[in-house]
């Protein structure tokens, strides 16, 4: 009796359990064939009603989310129709995106269209790339009309030893520079700053001159974060004269802090510390923490990140300081009087096809097609604009958001940075801007790319970097940070230095000359 | 349960329960005097008769331990063979079976790095102030818990202390930093205001260990009490009664009964949390780390995040979890018999 | 309890209350904050330094995160893995717990090393992968629920709890007809409430704060549970991932509604304990009944 309730109980528990696992299974188990028999039916009935009409291809697509959930079908529906594709858009957070896709790829789960998430994981892919794991699309590209726009140099800088596996998502080439606070600069009797040592007059006008009028000493010039590259560090290193992470000297390829310019940029920023012209904390402080001393009204310059963010910061600084005017500025002289700004390498991330999940070459031509056809106005401005009149409208030829904000963050947002190549290939819209600061923004960013300094190392390839590059690149952040607070001189700076080589810079250095002569 | 509370008494196998009742205790105090010798008192013939009788005996017991065995198998041993990587140059794309064997290599890597010993140094000192501030805490909360007078606050303190537990240290982290950072942050504010020097708490490397202990306690203390006062409700009320008949004050019945009726948890879970030396919590140091404090912050698990998975070098941080599990195997390995020969029980 | 009414007696007392308020109170303050901040404009939480009580009521945070069915389809997978979860962790594990609870089962010794092993040693994500992968499992909720299905360290606590069991209750038992499986689901249970009632949190609250499990076994992000829209929001809005910086096309959630998330993820886990609570008292209760 007690045994027969007790089994009862068990059973059911155990059936339970394996309902749990059989019907989510089942699931699985049949909606994998009704999508391929769906579609094969659909496809067949689509077929008879509209002979001429092929079976759209089935893309199953892995990329990594930018927004706080995944977006509705709307725009994917659209894109089917366009594109006459069966697209099963896979979104995983972009926080974990390397877990996933590390796990996915060791057990062969990859599916056939693979987003990754930026360069560095582009980097560490480059090992299984040159071992022939994803299919090398170069030759193929000539055969597609869009595709073969794709810019050449950028091209070349997502090459693997020489052969192109990857489309790029592609990005301007310099849109760093500064956000500042116009009304401030206006009453202090400020111009933009024209060099360097303006900028640091500024930082130091906007500390001490009581900017708000409020008659308390509360605000500051900069607000950094702690980010080097990100951040204003390297924005004002480039400005100051320093390579783009690496420079020649000698006929010679050298790392970015071997070269004294950079050296002159940690001291200008070791004096805004030390003068209290800009946060404090900035080796510690996050950029959501940095973005809220701005739009706080706090602090006046933001240095580093894209010019284009003005619009989300002068969003949210009028609701704190409602008649506050910000301005965009990027041509700062260094101290020899010359312009630079460096570059990215155009590409904010790629494309794979891995080989596991694409059988052949017919297959593969398929899905580049789909790509072909996302290169066209008319695709990529669904993709990243969204449904004309729905998530926006054109003016001047340009394209304009809708107000409801909202609208574009779940519907849209999601699949803008999945559109392959740049307005300049893709066709599609320019955004449609208001604010006079986002259209200095966008003429700065022409601006920036005529003094613009390119990464010589972009389109080389070093064992050693790939092995260690990330740890050893540590070792000079954290002397950097050191150096601009006090802690070590000229000379332990470079004791780190040495110390970078030794661990294998040397090796680095040598690799990448050596690939520099090819 | 339910289904039980009908059940009938019908004897099974009663009658030659209290046969065994004497054997039973005395085979007991064999088993656990010879603790895993198992193997000799199978070897005569007459206490192989007796295991096997005892089996017999304790066969539902098998089978109640068979599905939970079953799972630690298949879920948790079946994959270990992955810790064969780590003598790998381990490919994801060739399998464990296709890549390269290299022998010690990413364990000599790690041992000679140049900071290891520094890291090393850094992961115990968290670790001590884990064990020897952290671990008392939530003891002593519950202590504290338990002397208050009326359920009513009992409840109330009991849910409120409990709710850190709940924010990711994300949240826990960017909230210190809002509180203490130089560039307005209340506490700095404050000091100002009563004529202090304003204090670098975020860079500064000898507050990276203060700030870190604090953190950990605002958010696990009152969790940590939950299951004290578990065994606490479980201690028989008549104990104090008849301690409170001889004249017992309350501290005193706290140091007499309480104290002494959860030193078995308490003992578990040291053995349990000695067992994680090396193993701290990977996302909060990683939050408060910095340019400036990492001579004192970098531990095994954010120096594997930015040497191994950063990078993806799967065989190298196996290597390096590989290496912490053992040191923690020791250990809890040590403090176990050190506990049994000071009469506890000890977790296995 | 009887009451201490010595004046140390009562002094101790109310120390021990000062006490308890303060270190309450500070261990809530930043919690409501997060609740203040999310009932409030993203304009006040940027201006002010530590919110408590909102100048300006804003529900736009909760409006906008209740705008699709999202969240709801989020909370309710959840709670369900919670439940089921919970259910299916607390049989497999007591079961467990007490059979090697019993200290006259040979080899329990063994299996109890077994598991503490466990617990130091771990194959590794891809191995589990591939384990769950060849079990049919992807895609499934029971990935979310039967690899996490015991914790060693709930296994093993739950175990001291009954080891703690006076042996002769089960031995009366046992005169009485009660087979072991009697034994655990009429006497040790019923006498184990208060840690049933941990365990069973402990346990709950795991499933609740399931994450990379769920990004891992799932592709299909309509079965996600809340942390991964929590953690999503939480990340993207603290700024915390470097390499989406330089990308002037998605700018972070508000501060607010990161907030009002962390508000309706944690609401329902926090609810738990408060219920589970009169098993506290009950086990003490039980416990002087036997005697």
């Amino acid at each position: 009796m007690k045994k027969k309730s007790f089994s009862i109980l068990l059973t059911a528990l155990l059936t339970f359990s394996v309902m749990l696992t059989a019907c989510s299974g089942g699931n699985k188990g049949a909606s994998a064939p009704a999508e391929t028999g769906g579609n094969a039916s659909k496809a067949g009935t689509e077929a008879q009603a509209e002979a001429k009409t092929e079976a759209p291809t089935e893309i199953k697509i892995m990329l990594p989310l930018n927004t706080s959930e995944t977006p509705p079908d709307t725009i994917k529906n659209e894109l089917e129709k366009l594109t006459n594709t069966k697209l099963t858009y896979q979104f995983f957070p972009a926080d974990t995106y390397e877990e996933k896709l590390n796990s996915s790829f060791a057990t062969g789960s990859l599916p056939q269209v693979t987003y990754l998430k930026n360069q560095t994981t582009f980097i560490q892919m480059k090992d299984p790339i040159k071992d022939g794991q994803f299919w090398e699309i170069g030759p193929y590209l000539s055969e597609f009309p869009n595709l073969s726009k794709l810019k050449p140099e950028i091209l070349n800088n997502t090459k693997v030893e020489g052969k192109l596996y990857s489309l790029y998502i592609g990005r301007p080439l310099a849109r760093q520079g500064i956000i500042y606070r116009k009304d401030w600069a206006d009453k202090l009797n400020l111009a933009a700053p024209a060099n360097v040592d303006e900028l640091f007059e500024m930082a130091k006008a906007f500390t001490e001159q009581d900017p708000d009028g409020n008659n308390v000493k509360d605000t500051i010039g900069i607000v950094d974060r702690n980010e080097l590259i990100y951040g204003a560090f390297k924005t004002v290193s480039a400005w100051f004269g320093t390579p783009n992470g690496w420079g020649e000297k000698d006929g010679q390829l050298q790392p970015e802090f071997t070269f004294p310019q950079y050296i002159d940029t940690m001291d200008f920023f070791k004096k805004l510390r030390d003068g209290g012209y800009m946060n404090q904390d900035f080796a510690a402080t996050s950029k959501t923490d940095a973005v809220k001393m701005f739009t706080s009204g706090k602090a006046g310059l933001y240095i580093g990140g894209s010019m284009q963010d003005i619009d989300s910061l002068h969003k949210d600084l009028i609701k704190n300081v409602p008649d506050a005017v910000v301005d965009t500025h990027s041509m700062v002289a260094g101290p020899d009087g010359k312009f630079a700004q460096w570059m990215i390498p155009g590409y904010n991330n790629v494309v794979l096809f891995p080989k596991s999940a694409i059988k052949d070459e017919a297959e593969l031509k398929k899905i580049l097609a789909f790509f072909d056809k996302m290169m066209t106005p008319e695709v990529s401005n669904l993709m990243y604009w969204g449904i004309e009149g729905v998530h926006y409208t054109v003016e001047d030829g340009k394209a304009k958001p809708t107000d409801d904000k909202e609208l574009i963050e779940r519907e849209v947002k999601g699949y803008k940075d999945s559109v392959i190549g740049e307005s300049e290939t893709n066709g599609m819209y320019e955004s449609y801007n208001t604010l006079p600061g986002r259209i200095h923004a966008e003429e700065l960013i022409l601006e920036n790319v005529k003094v613009g300094v390119p990464d010589p190392t972009a389109p080389l390839d070093s064992a050693t970097y790939t092995e260690k590059g990330v740890e050893l690149q540590q070792i000079i952040t954290d002397a950097t940070y050191k150096y601009m607070y006090g802690q070590i001189d000229k000379a332990g700076f470079e004791k780190e230095v040495e110390n970078w080589k030794k661990r294998g810079g040397d090796k680095i250095i040598e690799e990448y000359n050596a690939a520099y002569k090819k | 349960m339910l289904i039980y509370s009908t059940a009938s008494s019908i004897p099974k196998s009663g009658g030659t329960l209290h046969q065994y009742e004497t054997e039973r205790k005395k085979i007991m105090q064999d088993v656990t005097a010879q603790a895993s010798t198992a193997q000799p008192v199978l070897k005569s013939s007459k206490g192989k008769n007796e295991v096997k009788r005892r089996i017999w005996r304790n066969r539902w017991l098998y089978v109640m331990i068979a599905p939970g065995l079953l799972y630690f198998l298949i879920f948790k041993y079946l994959p270990m063979y992955g810790l064969i990587i780590s003598f790998q140059d381990y490919k994801p794309y060739n399998g464990i079976l296709g890549s390269n064997w290299v022998g010690m290599k990413h364990f000599n890597r790690l041992f000679s790095e140049p900071d290891f010993l520094n890291i090393l140094k850094n992961t115990i000192i968290l670790f001590g102030l884990n064990i020897f501030i952290y671990f008392p805490i939530p003891i002593i909360l519950a202590l504290m818990l338990n002397e208050l007078r009326g359920n009513f606050f009992k409840r109330i303190f009991q849910s409120l202390l409990y709710i850190p537990h709940f924010m990711s240290w994300v949240i826990v982290v960017s909230i210190s930093f809002v509180m203490v950072t130089m560039d307005g942050g209340i506490i700095n504010d404050l000091l100002v205001f009563f004529g202090f020097e304003k204090i670098n708490f975020l860079l500064n490397p000898s507050w990276f260990r203060p700030m870190y202990i604090i953190q950990v306690i605002w958010r696990e203390a009152g969790w940590g009490t939950i299951i004290y006062l578990a065994s606490i409700a479980a201690i028989d009320p008549g104990l104090y009664e008849a301690a409170r008949m001889d004249g017992a004050g309350r501290l005193r019945q706290v140091w007499h009964i309480t104290i002494p009726a959860i030193r078995g948890v308490i003992i578990t879970l040291f053995i349990l949390k000695i067992g994680s030396v090396l193993d701290l919590g990977f996302e909060h140091v990683y939050l408060l780390l910095n340019s400036m404090n990492r001579e004192v912050a970098e531990i095994i698990d954010t120096y594997v995040y930015t040497a191994g998975l950063r990078q993806g070098q799967f065989s190298y941080s196996t290597a390096i979890g590989f290496f912490k599990s053992i040191i923690g195997l020791i250990m809890v390995m040590t403090v176990n018999k050190i506990s049994k020969k000071m009469g506890e029980e000890g977790v296995y | 309890m009887v009451e201490d009414r010595s004046f140390t007696g009562r002094l101790f007392a109310a120390v021990n209350f000062t006490l308890l308020a303060i270190i309450a109170l500070i261990t809530v303050l930043p919690f409501l904050h997060v609740v203040a901040g999310s009932f409030t404009t993203s304009a006040e939480l940027a201006a002010s330094k530590f919110v408590l009580i909102p100048k300006v009521w804003s529900f736009e945070a909760y409006k906008f995160i209740f705008s699709t069915s999202t969240i709801f389809k989020a909370m309710a997978v959840s709670i369900g893995v919670t439940l089921v979860g919970t259910l299916v962790s607390m049989f497999l594990t007591s079961l467990m717990a007490y059979g090697l609870a019993r200290r006259d089962l040979d080899g329990r010794k063994v299996v109890n090393f077994l598991v503490v092993f466990t617990m130091l040693f771990h194959g590794g994500l891809i191995p589990t992968f591939l384990v769950v992968k060849e079990l049919g499992m992807i895609d499934s909720y029971a990935a979310l629920i039967i690899p996490s299905a015991i914790s060693a360290f709930n296994m093993i606590i739950l175990k001291n709890f009954f080891q703690n069991i006076p042996e002769g209750l089960e031995e009366s038992a046992k005169i009485d007809g009660c087979n072991d499986f009697g034994i655990l689901f009429k006497i040790v249970l019923p006498l184990s409430m208060p840690a049933i009632a941990t365990i069973s949190l402990f346990y709950a609250v795991t499933y609740w704060n399931t994450y990379l499990t769920a990004i891992l076994y799932l592709d299909d992000s309509a079965k996600w549970p809340i942390q991964v829209l929590l953690r999503q929001i939480v990340v993207l809005a603290s700024g915390l991932d470097h390499s989406a910086t330089l990308d002037g096309v998605v700018p972070p959630p508000d501060q607010t509604i990161k907030m009002a998330v962390i508000v309706v993820a944690t609401l329902p886990i926090l609810m738990v304990y408060p219920f589970l609570q009169k098993h506290f008292a009950k086990g003490a209760m039980l416990g002087s009944m036997k005697g």
